[in-house]
């Protein structure tokens, strides 16, 4: 258990190490929202000064991981920040797009998890995922596949998808992850994102 | 509504419990037990609803049967001597109701010795999951009952006194767990001390206790660290009108985080639908009553979220051994 001050931005902002801007920029709006001093969520847990702590930080981590120059900066002196193994213990907590919580759930008419024959393309995997109520940072942490990796997995990002030697490892893990198939997903998935990744 | 089965029945050793608490009376903690449950034996489960609320059973009347002949009374008076004995099944396949205590003032206040012997038999009924539903409050058996699972569920309305109970339960919570996990008197009384939240001591928050616990001793204080690390609570926000009482869901959960250091899973919300409560007036489970309504539409979505995650826990232990 880390107090305030012992923790990273990335953990006060509750965000991936990697994060981009825009979700820094969200994850500060929730922060902020949340820590407010009428938030109905923290006013009877935390002291005034607990709170104006915690708002100090929030605003600083805000300032810091913003602004491009100043967050390299800040990676390179606490280098221990950016792994991405982050102890079980620690969690990286859902981020507020995670569609296990966050977002409105799925159309009820879906409610059914149907894993499906596929083809596995990278929509079908996410949609299988979501319905299974699993966010992305979960698969991560236990596939140890980079959380980038796996949105251009689900994205079929051909041109950021690693080399085909690579990717079948990945879709491997992300298959057995999932409870699926990993042969068939390899196949549809490689027959579906085309030659170009095919080699 | 027709939920697809994908959650395949547990095996025996594989059972979930679940103990739904959460403070405040008049959450909705009954009327989720009831229909997370059906929505369970739905998707094929088999299911036991322990109406564990020893000062105010009424589980029954959410399922609409009468009380029953047989409750936990006669198993605390010792009338049966197996637990599974006073289970009574419902109108609902593979769904079976352990009903309250109807006729025993004291129940609430059951002797310790009694409490633990109900605690182990509720533990070891044959089940895929076994929902309790705990009383309102911080007595210390409510409390004793939200911790025999990992993972107990807090039902939580997004007002400001809902969310105050919450958190004095988890407070209390938190703070039993840790201790019974001590063995060391000193320890225990560094615990009982930090409870008080004026004490003399200069603890003010769980972050000062594990600090203070180190003095006392490194073996407690990685005891204290463990418990914290495997106390993960669940989080269902009922009653939910607007947007913004979705997002005091994430509020709370961040919060647990920052106070306790503690990870709170935020399983989803139901939303405020009078249906829910002409259901309850037909003493008809809503799920059955009126299924495509949205608040059971949400309770549907959440005991298939709950369900699979279970699963795919199980899955990757399995991987790991």
């Amino acid at each position: 258990m880390k107090r305030i001050e012992e923790q990273t931005y990335y953990e006060i902002l509750e965000v991936a190490p990697d994060a981009t801007s825009r979700e820094i920029q969200q994850a500060y709006e929730r922060a902020k929202e949340t820590y407010q001093n009428d938030s109905v969520a923290v006013y009877s847990l935390f002291s005034e000064k607990e709170m104006e702590k915690i708002q100090t930080v929030i605003e600083e981590a805000h300032r810091v991981l913003m602004d491009e120059t100043s967050r390299r900066n800040y990676d390179q002196t606490h280098p221990s920040s950016l792994s991405l193994k982050w102890p079980r213990s620690e969690k990286i907590p859902e981020t507020p797009e995670s569609p296990m919580e966050k977002k409105t759930y799925l159309p009820f008419s879906e409610i059914s998890v149907d894993l499906g024959e596929g083809p596995y393309r990278g929509k079908m995997l996410k949609q299988i995922r979501e319905k299974m109520g699993v966010d992305l940072k979960t698969i991560s942490m236990e596939t140890r596949i980079s959380l980038k990796i796996l949105e251009w997995i689900e994205e079929e990002n051909v041109g950021q998808l690693p080399a085909q030697v690579y990717l079948k490892g990945f879709l491997k893990g992300y298959a057995q992850c999932l409870g699926l198939d990993p042969k068939k997903v390899i196949e549809d998935y490689l027959n579906s994102i085309g030659p170009a990744k095919k080699k | 509504m027709k939920v697809k089965e994908m959650s395949q029945p547990s095996s025996g050793n594989r059972k979930v419990i679940w103990t739904i608490g959460g403070g405040k009376g008049g959450s909705g903690k009954s009327f989720i037990t009831v229909n997370m449950g059906i929505c369970l034996s739905q998707l094929g489960a088999k299911v036991i609803l322990v109406d564990a609320d020893l000062g105010g059973a009424n589980l029954h009347t959410f399922l609409g049967v009468s009380p029953a002949s047989l409750s936990l009374s006669d198993f605390i008076q010792k009338r049966v001597s197996h637990l599974q004995e006073v289970l009574i099944p419902t109108a609902v396949p593979n769904l079976q109701l352990l009903s309250g205590a109807q006729d025993l003032l004291n129940a609430a206040d059951a002797k310790s010795v009694q409490k633990r012997k109900l605690l182990r038999s509720i533990q070891h009924l044959e089940s895929d999951y076994i929902l309790v539903d705990l009383g309102a409050g911080n007595a210390l058996n409510v409390l004793d009952f939200f911790l025999m699972s990992d993972g107990g569920i807090l039902v939580v309305t997004p007002e400001p006194t809902s969310i105050e109970n919450a958190y004095r339960f988890l407070k209390s919570a938190f703070y039993r767990r840790i201790r019974s996990a001590v063995s060391s008197s000193e320890a225990k009384a560094l615990i009982d001390g930090a409870m008080d939240r004026k004490n003399e001591l200069g603890i003010e928050n769980p972050s000062d206790l594990i600090e203070a616990m180190t003095r006392v001793g490194d073996e407690e204080a990685r005891k204290v660290s463990q418990e914290v690390e495997g106390f993960q609570p669940n989080l269902i926000l009922n009653q939910v009108r607007t947007k913004k009482d979705i997002e005091v869901g994430f509020s709370i959960r961040s919060a647990c985080k920052q106070y306790f250091g503690i990870h709170l899973h935020y399983l989803g919300y139901v939303v405020y639908d009078q249906d829910v409560s002409n259901s309850i007036r037909k003493r008809r489970p809503l799920i059955l009553e009126n299924p495509r309504s949205k608040a059971a539409q949400c309770i549907a979505e959440i005991a298939s979220k709950m369900a699979n995650r279970h699963k795919m826990a199980f899955r990757l232990q399995g991987e790991e051994q």
